[in-house]
C-alpha cells in the first residue's frame, strides 16, 4: 500500500522531537502535524506582552477552551468552560509546543519512581503502578538527552543520586547567580546537599544554536539565541536538515481515521484556511501533551474502535497526572544590607540553579513511616514588570489602590527588595477523579467536542507537599528572608501534565504497551507525557524526551 | 515554572465578564448614541480634545499622577498606550467598549452630582467620583481595567506606544530583557490573525 509518509506526527513539542529526529536521520519520510503557528529565533522577544499577557503563542479562549471539572463547597464536580473562567490550561501551541517556553530545569526521573507500588505500597483511593520498564531500561535515553538537547550542569554527590552511565554532563553550568552560594551555605548548615540544577540550556554553542545570552527573562519567553533546548531548535531543526522531514504549522488534526481492521489509514486535519485534509502514513505517532492526546483518541471512533481509538478497555483519558506541592518565598530587604551585598542581590541574568533532593525519599516518623517525597527548586522572583506591578493594584482590603499609595507600593515593590522563590515538586497520585473525557455540549472553532478535564488530587499530596513545605520554609529562614509566605494546594499546575494513556503489560488497566504502542493498535504509538503512569516528583520534560528517544528506536525497528 | 503572573485571577475575570453584561443592558442610550457619533479624528492632536479619550486622559493622571519623584499617565504616554492597544488591528474590541461605555456612564455621573463634566473637576472632586464609582462592581472593573492598561503603559516596551525612552523601568530601576521587540515583532503581528485577548 502507498502511504505519503513513513511517519505521521501529530504535535512537534518535546514528545515529538525526539521521534522526529530520529527517523528521518534513519532515512525515514517524516511529516508533523502542528496545530499552530511556526515561530523562531526571529519572532522571540523580551516582551511582558508577547509572552504573557496576550494570547500569541496559545489558543484565544472563545475558539478553543477546555471544560475544567472540580468540587464545588457542596462536594459535586461541576464543569466551567475555561473561556468563561479564564483559567488558561494551553501551554504553548507552536512548532516546538511548550519546551519553547519552559525554564529548562531538568531532573531525571530516579528508580524509585518506576516502582512506586512495590517501593512504598498501595494508597487507598490512588491507582499507584509499577512501569513495565525500570530506570536501567531508560537511563541510556536520559544520557542521550544530555548530548542530544544539550543539558548544562554539573554532577555532585548526593546520597540520593540516581545512577548514571556517563561521569558529568556535556556542557558545564550556565552562570550562577551570587545568591546560589548563600543558598548553599544556609542548606549546608542546615544539614542538606544543595544540588545543581541540571539545565536544558546551552553554556556554550552548539551547531547552529548560540549560547545563553543570560537576558534573565527565560520561564515563559521563547529563546532568542537558540540556547534553550526547545524539541524545535535542539531537534526539529536539525530534522528538517535532512531533507526528509516536512512540517506543517496551522494544522489542526481532528481525527485518525481507522480501517475496519483497526488501524489507522490517516490523520484528518484543518489546514490554515479551515479546508479538511487527509494524509496517509505507514506509522502515526500522537504527541499533543496529555490532555489533548487523550481527547484526540477519544474523538477518533472507527469500525473496531467504538469507544474512541486505542480504548476498547476504556482506560484512554484516566489517570491523568499533573505535578503536587506548592511554592513559597521570602524577601531580602536591600535597608540595611551594604551596597555591594545589594548589588549581589540585584543582579539580572544568571540562574539560580538550586534545587534539593534529600526528602525525595521520607523516611522520617513525624511523617508516619517511608514515603516518596519530592524535590525543591529554588528561583528569583519572574522579572516581568508588569505582572510584578498588578500584584500591588488591589490592597490588603481588596480596594484599588490608585495615585500616590500605588506609586509608592511600586517603587518599594521594585527597589526596595528581592525575593527568593522555591517550589515544590511531588508525585500527583492517579486517582478515578482525574482525567479526561470529550464535553458532551461545548465545541471547539472547528466544531470538534473539547477535552473535559476532572483535576481531583489525593489528600496524600498535601501531606507530602506541607511536610516539604515546612522545611524548605526553613532554608528561607536560615538565609535571613523576611515575609516569608507559601502555599500548598491541591489545584494542579496546568504546565505540568502527564498521563491519560498509560502504558503498562496488561491492555485492560493501559493504553500503550511498553513500547509506548497502543495494545489494539498495531499502527499507533503515544509519546507524549501521557505513557506515565506515575509521574515522579520532578518537571517532566527531559523524562518524556528520554522516552520519545527509547520508543523511536523501537520504532525505527519495525518500519 | 508556575508562572503566577501568566494567569489571570479567576475572580477578576469572572466578576469582570458578568458586568460587561449589566453595564450594557443598564446604560443609559442617550450616552450609547453621543459615543457613537464620536469618531476620532486621524489628526493626533485633536483626538485627545475630544470625550472619550479627553476624560480618559483625566481619569488615568489622577489614578497615576505626576509628582516629583515619578513621572505621571502624561509622562509615559498612557493614553497613547491604551489607544494602540484597544484600536490595533488584534483587538476584540471587548475592552474598547467597557472603557468608552464607563467614560460615558462616569461624566452622566459627574453632571448629575456636579453640574460638570470630570475633565473640569478640581483634584478632589475628581477622588470623591472615583471612589464613588468603584462601590459599584461595573465602575470596580472599569477602574481596574483603566489601571491595568496604565501599568502595561509603564513598563510595556517602549514599541507600543508608551514607556517611552524606558522612562517607567528607569523610575522603577528595572532592567529590561534583550533583545527588545521591534515594531514589525510587536504581539499583535506575530499573533495575527489570532485575535486579541487579554490575559490579566
Amino acid at each position: 500500500m502507498d502511504h505519503d509518509f513513513d511517519v505521521c506526527v501529530i504535535g512537534s513539542g518535546a514528545g515529538a522531537g525526539p521521534v522526529v529526529l530520529t527517523l528521518a536521520e534513519a532515512g525515514y519520510s517524516v511529516l508533523v502535524l502542528e496545530k499552530g503557528p511556526w515561530l523562531t529565533e526571529q519572532d522571540f522577544y523580551k516582551d511582558e506582552l508577547a509572552c504573557c499577557r496576550r494570547s500569541v503563542y496559545t489558543p484565544q479562549l472563545t475558539n478553543e477552551q477546555h471544560v475544567i471539572e472540580d468540587l464545588d463547597n457542596e462536594g459535586d464536580w461541576v464543569g466551567e468552560a475555561t473561556s468563561d473562567s479564564g483559567w488558561d490550561f494551553w501551554n504553548g501551541n507552536c512548532v516546538g509546543g511548550s519546551s519553547n517556553f519552559m525554564s529548562g530545569f531538568f531532573y531525571r526521573l530516579k528508580p524509585e519512581d518506576f516502582r512506586l507500588l512495590s517501593e512504598f505500597g498501595p494508597l487507598a483511593g490512588a491507582n499507584i503502578a509499577d512501569w513495565p520498564i525500570s530506570y536501567a531500561e531508560l537511563e541510556p535515553w536520559y544520557s542521550k538527552v544530555e548530548s542530544e538537547v544539550g543539558i548544562s550542569g554539573k554532577i555532585v554527590d548526593h546520597p540520593l543520586a540516581e545512577p548514571r552511565s556517563t561521569a558529568d554532563f556535556p556542557y558545564p553550568p550556565t552562570h550562577e547567580h551570587p545568591i546560589a552560594k548563600r543558598i548553599d551555605s544556609s542548606c549546608r548548615e542546615l544539614g542538606l546537599h544543595p544540588l545543581p540544577t541540571p539545565r536544558a540550556i546551552l553554556s556554550r554553542a552548539k551547531d547552529k544554536r548560540r549560547s545563553c545570552e543570560y537576558s534573565g527573562y527565560c520561564g515563559s519567553y521563547g529563546c532568542s539565541s537558540g540556547a534553550k533546548g526547545s524539541a524545535r531548535a535542539a531537534l526539529l531543526d536539525r530534522a528538517l536538515a535532512t531533507g526528509r522531514c516536512v512540517i506543517r504549522p496551522h494544522s489542526k488534526v481532528y481525527k485518525l481515521v481507522s480501517s475496519s481492521k483497526g488501524k489507522v489509514v490517516a490523520a484528518a486535519y484543518f489546514d490554515a484556511d479551515g479546508q479538511t485534509q487527509k494524509v496517509g502514513a505507514k506509522i502515526f505517532v500522537v504527541a499533543c501533551q496529555a490532555i489533548e492526546t487523550s481527547r484526540l483518541l477519544l474523538s477518533s471512533t472507527g469500525p473496531k474502535h467504538t469507544n474512541g481509538l486505542a480504548n476498547n478497555t476504556g482506560q484512554v483519558g484516566r489517570n491523568l497526572l499533573f505535578s503536587a506541592g506548592g511554592s513559597g518565598s521570602g524577601d531580602f530587604v536591600y535597608a540595611g544590607m551594604t551596597d555591594k551585598q545589594a548589588e549581589a542581590l540585584k543582579v539580572r541574568g544568571p540562574f539560580v540553579n538550586r534545587g534539593l533532593q534529600d526528602w525525595y525519599v521520607i523516611d522520617d516518623k513525624a511523617f508516619g513511616g517511608r514515603a516518596k517525597g519530592g524535590t525543591v527548586d529554588f528561583l528569583l522572583r519572574h522579572p516581568n514588570p508588569i505582572g510584578k506591578a498588578m500584584s500591588v493594584k488591589w490592597d490588603d482590603d481588596d480596594r484599588l489602590l490608585w495615585g500616590r499609595p500605588l506609586q509608592i507600593q511600586l517603587k518599594s515593590l521594585f527597589t526596595g527588595s528581592q525575593s527568593l522563590r522555591y517550589e515544590i515538586f511531588c508525585d500527583w497520585m492517579p486517582t478515578d477523579n482525574c482525567y479526561v473525557s470529550l464535553d458532551a455540549r461545548l465545541r471547539d472553532k472547528w466544531q470538534s467536542p473539547v477535552a473535559r478535564v476532572r483535576i481531583g488530587y489525593h489528600e496524600h499530596d498535601l501531606k507530602v507537599g506541607r511536610f516539604i513545605n515546612e522545611r524548605a520554609m526553613q532554608v528561607l529562614e536560615k538565609m535571613g528572608a523576611e515575609n516569608i509566605r507559601s502555599s500548598v494546594s491541591g489545584a494542579p499546575p496546568q504546565n505540568l501534565v502527564a498521563g491519560g494513556c498509560r502504558f503498562g503489560d496488561n491492555p485492560g488497566t493501559s493504553v500503550l504497551d511498553a513500547d509506548c504502542r497502543a495494545h489494539d493498535v498495531d499502527n499507533l504509538y503515544v509519546t507524549d507525557g501521557s505513557f506515565m503512569p506515575t509521574g515522579g516528583s520532578v518537571p517532566y520534560t527531559w523524562t518524556i524526551y528520554a522516552n520519545a528517544f527509547r520508543v523511536a528506536d523501537r520504532i525505527r525497528r519495525v518500519l | 515554572m508556575n508562572e503566577q503572573d501568566k494567569g489571570i485571577s479567576r475572580r477578576e475575570f469572572i466578576t469582570r465578564l458578568m458586568v460587561l453584561g449589566s453595564l450594557a443592558a443598564s446604560y443609559p442610550a442617550a450616552a450609547l448614541e453621543r459615543l457613537r457619533s464620536k469618531a476620532i479624528s486621524a489628526n493626533e492632536q485633536a483626538w485627545l480634545d475630544q470625550d472619550p479619550w479627553k476624560t480618559i486622559a483625566a481619569v488615568q493622571q489622577h489614578l497615576f499622577p505626576s509628582t516629583q519623584d515619578s513621572p505621571g499617565a502624561s509622562d509615559f504616554q498612557a493614553i497613547v498606550y491604551l489607544r494602540n492597544s484597544i484600536e490595533n488591528p488584534a483587538a476584540d474590541g471587548e475592552d474598547k467598549d467597557f472603557i468608552f461605555n464607563g467614560v460615558g456612564w462616569l461624566n452622566d455621573l459627574s453632571r448629575e452630582r456636579y453640574q460638570r463634566s470630570f475633565t473640569a473637576f478640581d483634584e478632589s472632586e475628581r477622588e470623591t467620583v472615583l471612589r464613588q464609582i468603584e462601590q459599584s462592581k461595573a465602575g470596580r472593573n472599569w477602574l481596574s481595567l483603566l489601571l491595568t492598561y496604565l501599568l502595561e503603559a509603564l513598563l510595556a516596551d517602549p514599541v507600543y506606544g508608551g514607556n517611552p525612552a524606558g522612562i517607567g523601568w528607569k523610575w522603577l530601576q528595572h532592567q529590561p530583557g534583550y533583545p527588545t521587540p521591534p515594531e514589525d515583532k510587536s504581539w499583535y503581528k506575530l499573533a495575527a490573525p489570532v485575535r486579541y485577548q487579554r490575559k490579566g
